[in-house]
């Protein structure tokens, strides 16, 4: 955890005093309503006073007559909300990212999703929706069906010549062989070197969001599971998570071990299947498959302990779904001890073969200031100094009874950032062996009542790739009234923009996939 | 001559696959069936990244807005023979984001689809027996007539519906082999 003892509540109570209103407790530590502007001036106390200030998220609200804009804050140790309104027949509010330059793709999003104008953010055009979505429909305002939006008709073929020259722009995506996910990136390079990226995501948005309104809670849960098939258990606990603080229900203590369980070893497979892609990007293929042999062991596991490969439903509201046999321990066990014999070998790979040495390192760095101030999360922001993991500042689940180790280096480069996760692999067999060993009694599920009181809650958890944010809303129905997920990827964008620049083309893929990258995720 | 090219063609069948909107989960599967444990390049099933060399096109995920224009695209860059498969239970009807308001889906919606693999995700035994099932209706019959110019037998638009997903005790490998060694016959 961040060594800082700031309390950010009492700096924005002395600066703005009487101007803002604190509602201790609502949406993280503290919800501070900001009206008429205020917004950017609590964001510059915050950010004035604690260097690890980052906007984690910002969701959009239909509030009826206006549009509800929540600024989610994260600092070194809190985690606040901002409320702002803005009127629907005029919604302009002003933008943050001259303050907190973290803020820039979430109010893009907002204003393709709200259609909230940011004054002052530069950036413009669809950034999740289609460059046909037709002027003035924003799919997430209550009044917009969700089926019966009607596309503009694609222009005429794109007659635009070639460019000649020194300067080209290359565009990765959306089809690439590098990339397994539709995605755009228009790369321009003079010569070899990139001055340029311009992302465009939207491929993948399902609007999973909007779904997500007109469900249950209950089969929430599997809609939500759906945003990511590499990392889905940590989506459907973070949102059960969000729920059950709504309804203020307590988890059994062997539920919360349970879940721990499968996440880590979700993240163990995800980020075996990292350390195997960065290893084909490279053009180190043999790597590739070595990691994805050794990744299956852990897939039957979780087969084994939840009842499927990928999609296994384990989380529910009040618990889990199914318990662990007594019978299955000692398979989970030589199993993962099996692994970890192994890791030595893969430490090795990747501290002395020259060509990893020679792709990854000194590539794609990421300054600690930087890292800070784009608010990148997870293994990114710990590969550049930077020491924060959910699971120790704010633990969830079991993970305040588990010991383990937050992994940090220092040097902000690929390499590192592929190191995090190396010894990260590692903690996930500790807390796994751990959480085996300590499994308390007890039953794995209370039953939930299926309407929700109104309310509404944040949550956050550690994804494989990072901090995942969750926000519920819900007006006393079986159905939510608004749900939004923040995934890790899109807050780590940012920092690839950054670090392509200036660096040769040839380091793009490595360079890429050392973020991790989930657009799935990312899109919603 | 048109023999050899079908022969060629169900023994080494060149797959590329397109994400259209999908979740990771079915494409990490298709990833997962070519590492050492499904291995599929044993069966001459090699991933190409360039639509103009393809011989199966893999569709994986619920077809968004932004994708279909994509799909159709990569589609009309293959050369004729070309097959699609569609792997998932998003990519055979939307799955569980039908309605959305960005998204199509369904394969079949934008491109012809010769097979589909249902499956949320489908486990890797099963995309093998999809594409083994595709692979035997490709081989031709005994070709005791001529067969039409260039073009192979024509394949039969009939969903290649998987069985429900093998008990995780079966091992993939030994279920698969049999019916490649079908196939192989045929193809002589």
């Amino acid at each position: 955890m961040p060594n800082s003892n700031v309390d950010i509540i009492n700096v924005i109570e002395s600066k703005l005093k009487n101007k803002v209103q604190i509602q201790p407790g609502q949406l993280g530590k503290a919800a501070i309503v900001a009206t008429d502007g205020l917004h950017r001036d609590v964001m510059k106390a915050m950010v004035d006073a604690d260097e690890y200030t980052a906007i984690s998220a910002i969701t959009g609200l239909d509030l009826g007559a206006n549009l509800g804009v929540l600024y989610h804050v994260r600092t070194s140790n809190s985690f606040v909300t901002i409320r702002a309104e803005v009127p629907k027949d005029n919604p302009k509010i002003q933008t943050i990212i001259d303050i907190a330059p973290s803020a820039t793709f979430h109010e893009l999003e907002v204003t393709d999703l709200f259609g909230v104008v940011f004054e002052g953010n530069p950036l413009a055009g669809h950034f999740v929706l289609s460059e046909y979505w037709p002027q003035g429909v924003y799919p997430l305002r209550k009044d917009v069906k969700a089926n019966e939006v009607k596309l503009n008709p694609p222009p005429a073929e794109d007659t635009k010549q070639p460019e000649t020259g020194r300067v080209v722009k290359i565009i990765l995506g959306p089809q690439h062989p590098a990339l397994l996910e539709p995605e755009k990136f228009a790369v321009t390079v003079d010569g070899e070197t990139v001055t340029k990226v311009e992302p465009r995501i939207g491929y993948v948005h399902r609007g999973i969001e909007k779904a997500a309104e007109s469900r249950t809670y209950l089969q929430d849960v599997y809609l939500i599971e759906r945003i990511c098939g590499i990392c889905n258990p940590i989506h459907a606990c973070n949102f059960v998570e969000g729920v059950e603080k709504v309804l203020k229900t307590e988890v059994p203590t062997r539920a919360k071990y349970l879940r721990v369980i499968a996440l880590e070893l979700n993240r163990l497979h995800s980020h075996l299947l990292t350390l195997g892609h960065a290893g084909l990007e490279i053009g180190y293929e043999t790597l590739f498959q070595y990691f994805w042999r050794d990744r299956e062991p852990i897939m039957d596991l979780i087969e084994l302990t939840s009842g499927n490969r990928v999609y296994s439903s384990l989380m529910t509201v009040g618990g889990v779904r199914r318990d662990i046999r007594d019978s299955d321990v000692p398979k989970i066990k030589t199993t993962l001890v099996d692994l970890r014999k192994k890791l030595p070998f893969y430490r090795k790979v990747y501290e002395e073969e020259p060509s990893i040495r020679a792709r990854m390192q000194n590539v794609g760095v990421l300054k600690r200031e930087d890292a800070l101030k784009l608010g990148v999360v997870g293994p990114v922001a710990r590969g550049s100094g930077v020491n924060i993991d959910v699971r120790k500042d704010e633990p969830y689940e079991a993970y305040a009874e588990i010991p383990f180790k937050e992994i940090v280096y220092t040097a902000g480069d690929t390499w590192a950032r592929m190191n995090v996760r190396m010894d990260e692999v590692e903690e996930s067999i500790n807390i796994i062996e751990y959480a085996l060993d300590h499994l308390p009694t007890g039953p794995f599920r209370v039953k939930a009542p299926r309407i929700v009181p109104a309310g509404e809650a944040c949550n956050r958890v550690e994804a494989p790739r990072g901090e995942l944010f969750c926000y519920v809303k819900s007006n006393g129905t079986a159905f939510p009234e608004r749900v939004k997920v923040r995934t890790p990827t899109y807050a780590n964008i940012p920092a690839f923009l950054k670090t392509a620049i200036g660096e040769s083309i040839a380091d793009v893929p490595p360079n890429f996939v050392s973020l991790d990258p989930c657009f799935s995720c990312t899109d919603r | 001559m048109s023999n050899t090219v079908t022969w060629a063609r169900v023994k080494s069948p060149w797959v590329l696959h397109f994400n259209s909107g999908a979740c990771n989960g079915c494409d990490i599967e298709v990833v997962a069936a070519l590492t050492p444990k499904y291995d599929v390049e044993r069966f001459g099933i090699k991933l190409e990244p360039s639509p103009r060399h393809a011989d199966v096109l893999l569709v994986t995920g619920c077809v968004t807005q932004q994708c279909a224009e994509r799909l159709k695209r990569i589609y009309d860059q293959m050369p004729q023979p070309k097959f699609v498969v569609a792997i998932g239970a998003c990519a055979c009807s939307g799955g569980v984001f039908a309605g959305n308001y960005n998204v199509v889906g369904g394969a079949d919606k934008v491109v012809p689809v010769t097979a589909y693999i249902p499956g949320c995700p489908p486990r890797p035994e099963a995309l093998i027996d999809g594409v083994v099932k595709l692979l035997n209706a490709l081989s031709p019959p005994k070709p005791k007539k001529k067969p039409k110019q260039e073009k192979p037998a024509e394949v039969p638009k009939e969903e290649a519906k998987t069985p429900e997903a093998p008990k995780p005790e079966t091992p993939a490998s030994q279920e698969a082999k049999p019916k490649v060694e079908e196939a192989k016959v045929d193809a002589k």
